[in-house]
């Protein structure tokens, strides 16, 4: 694979990006508004769930990052059906590139948002919220990387299992909310009726809280977040390779056209 | 049972003069369920050719090149360019070329510039040989003083040329364009086809697929026809036209067309068939049999709609292969240009 290549789909990426940048204000400034008016409720919650001293930012910012990351997952695929409404794709594909090139290229920026995104809600977070990271940095990192991972696989098979925007748009809105809620980022897993514990280990956003409480909390550890992030990494991989094996490159997607 | 697509008669080849053979294609067939789609097609461009792929609507000239590109498979049948199997190593051939689809595909947010740096970028054309090939194309195709202006605030001619451009930003060994003056103006397609011009006298093989008559023959293009999947004739446009271009005249008739009978059968400067809609005169002087012919239609001239003199072109080397007009299925308006109504 030429990283060249990934490159040049990555910058033309971020070109598009840079002359709309709502969505990444958006995904940046909402998370942020969240977390002021959800982290009073949480302090109770925390208290309520044994937590000493908690001030509601240790599940209002992860609570908010999860959530919001989730959003991004449709970003991937979008970033795909818009190549097929602009009728580029088939120019890609006569392009010197192979499929896997192109698709790292589509990874790469949405990935940097989840970054950018956690990085700028954990900064808030310890600067404007009071969280405390009382663990695990490194743990908090390897979690947001895992979660990265994790987000970039469910986004490539939704991708591949879409056929058109709609599709993509409907299932990535109502699962975005439905993960989040069944992972306890909505609300703390310990305020969930117990099917929905039994059924949270499926998902990544049941992970990503986990690792990052783990690393927040005390009482938790380094070894745990770096659990659960390699658990988030494990479903990215699974899901990617989902994706991949579905994935066709000579399928028509529906677009906006 | 699938569609077999009616054999039409093949003109001999006329021998071209370009030595090194850029694209070769041989016996490509394509098929989508019942519908024959290629048919045996063969399809040979040399370096610094430009090759004017003709044909109606459904021919199968966008099937041709999208085999070519890589974008469909082929049932049958061997491609290369520039000597690279492009059916088992599709990648390493590409290397050799440039595409431009029919359809409009450009980036509208971003700049001119933008555009072709990232289809440069693509093709591992990077750094200040892309900044010079993007100076190069821009000029070419008067594209300089739109350079940092987004696509999507171009004008329809304006996006079609970028379109076109991105295609030969890396030169190409062999540039595949389809129908690139779809939709466009005047002034787009004479700068369109001046830079088809500049690029083919710099060595590279294009296959130029259009169903524009006067394109091909402003050009000067070598001529493929393709019909029903198969290239029907191939050559030079002027020896084409010296070997099959024979004049016709055709009266349109609001049917029935009369029975043939003594007077409305050829002089001596035609021969003349009555077809459904139509009464066709064929020959070199076949308009000097016009005037003979509505005389002899009697009361029957008054449902005369139209006299189409066919002077001898590609158009007319076109009904000489197949036996029909190229208005049936495309560009009807030039074909209506020549067109005398009684």
């Amino acid at each position: 694979m030429a990283f060249g290549r990934s490159g040049a789909i990555a910058r033309n990426e971020l070109r598009i990006l840079r002359r709309d940048p709502t969505f990444v204000l958006i995904m940046l400034g909402m998370p942020l508004i969240v977390m002021a008016f959800t982290k009073p409720a949480f302090r109770a919650a925390l208290i309520a769930d044994g937590v000493a001293g908690a001030n509601g930012a240790e599940q209002a910012v992860p609570g908010a990052a999860v959530l919001f990351g989730l959003f991004l997952v449709g970003n991937i695929g979008f970033t795909m059906f818009r190549e097929h409404g602009w009728n580029t794709w088939e120019r890609l594909r006569a392009s010197w590139a192979r499929p896997s090139e192109i698709l790292a290229g589509k990874v790469v920026v949405p990935l940097a948002i989840s970054a950018l995104q956690i990085a700028v809600l954990f900064t808030a977070g310890v600067t404007f919220f009071g969280l405390h990271v009382r663990t695990s940095v490194v743990g908090l990192v390897l979690v947001a990387i895992g979660f990265g991972f994790a987000l970039a696989g469910l986004g490539l098979a939704l991708m591949s299992l879409c056929r058109s925007v709609m599709q993509l748009n409907a299932i990535t809105n109502l699962s975005s909310i439905l993960l989040s809620g069944l992972g306890g980022a909505i609300t703390p897993l310990s305020t969930l009726p117990s099917w929905a514990r039994h059924i949270a280990p499926v998902t990544p956003s049941y992970w990503a809280m986990r690792g990052f409480r783990a690393a927040i909390l005390p009482g938790g550890s380094a070894n745990q977040a770096a659990v659960s992030a390699a658990v988030l990494a494990g479903m990215g991989v699974i899901c990617a390779a989902v994706g991949l094996a579905r994935f066709r490159v000579d399928e028509t997607k529906v677009s906006w056209a | 049972m699938p569609r077999r697509a009616p054999r039409n008669r093949v003109a001999a080849p006329v021998a071209l003069q370009h030595t090194a053979r850029v694209l070769e294609v041989r016996g490509l067939a394509k098929r989508y369920g019942d519908v024959v789609a290629l048919d045996g097609a063969d399809l040979s461009i040399g370096a610094g050719e430009i090759c004017g792929l003709l044909g109606p609507n459904g021919a199968g000239k966008t099937t041709l090149a999208s085999i070519v590109a890589g974008l469909l498979r082929a049932d049958d049948g061997s491609v290369t360019i520039a000597g690279v199997d492009a059916l088992h190593d599709g990648r390493r051939a590409r290397t050799n070329l440039g595409f431009a689809p029919q359809e409009l595909s450009i980036y509208p947010p971003v700049s001119v510039r933008e555009n072709l740096t990232v289809f440069g970028e693509l093709a591992d054309v990077r750094g200040a040989l892309l900044r010079r090939r993007i100076d190069e194309v821009a000029e070419a195709f008067e594209l300089t003083a739109l350079l940092d202006r987004p696509a999507r605030a171009m004008s329809g001619g304006e996006k079609r040329r970028l379109h076109t451009a991105a295609a030969m930003i890396h030169r190409p060994a062999l540039l595949l364009l389809d129908e690139p003056t779809t939709g466009v103006d005047v002034g787009t397609r004479a700068r369109l086809l001046d830079a088809v011009r500049l690029l083919a006298a710099d060595g590279t093989a294009i296959c130029y697929s259009t169903h524009y008559l006067p394109e091909i023959e402003a050009l000067g293009a070598s001529v493929a026809i393709i019909d029903h999947g198969r290239v029907i004739a191939r050559g030079k446009l002027d020896e084409l036209v010296a070997t099959h271009g024979e004049p016709a005249v055709d009266i349109i008739i609001d049917p029935p067309v009369p029975a043939a009978h003594d007077s409305t059968n050829g002089g001596p400067d035609g021969t003349i068939e009555h077809l459904a809609d139509r009464i066709r005169i064929r020959g070199p002087h076949a308009a000097n049999e016009i005037a003979h012919v509505l005389v002899g239609l009697g009361s029957d001239a008054a449902r005369v709609r139209r006299i189409d003199v066919v002077s001898a072109s590609l158009e007319s080397v076109f009904l000489a292969i197949t036996g029909r007009r190229f208005e049936a299925d495309a560009g009807a308006q030039e074909v209506v240009s020549h067109g005398i109504r009684p």
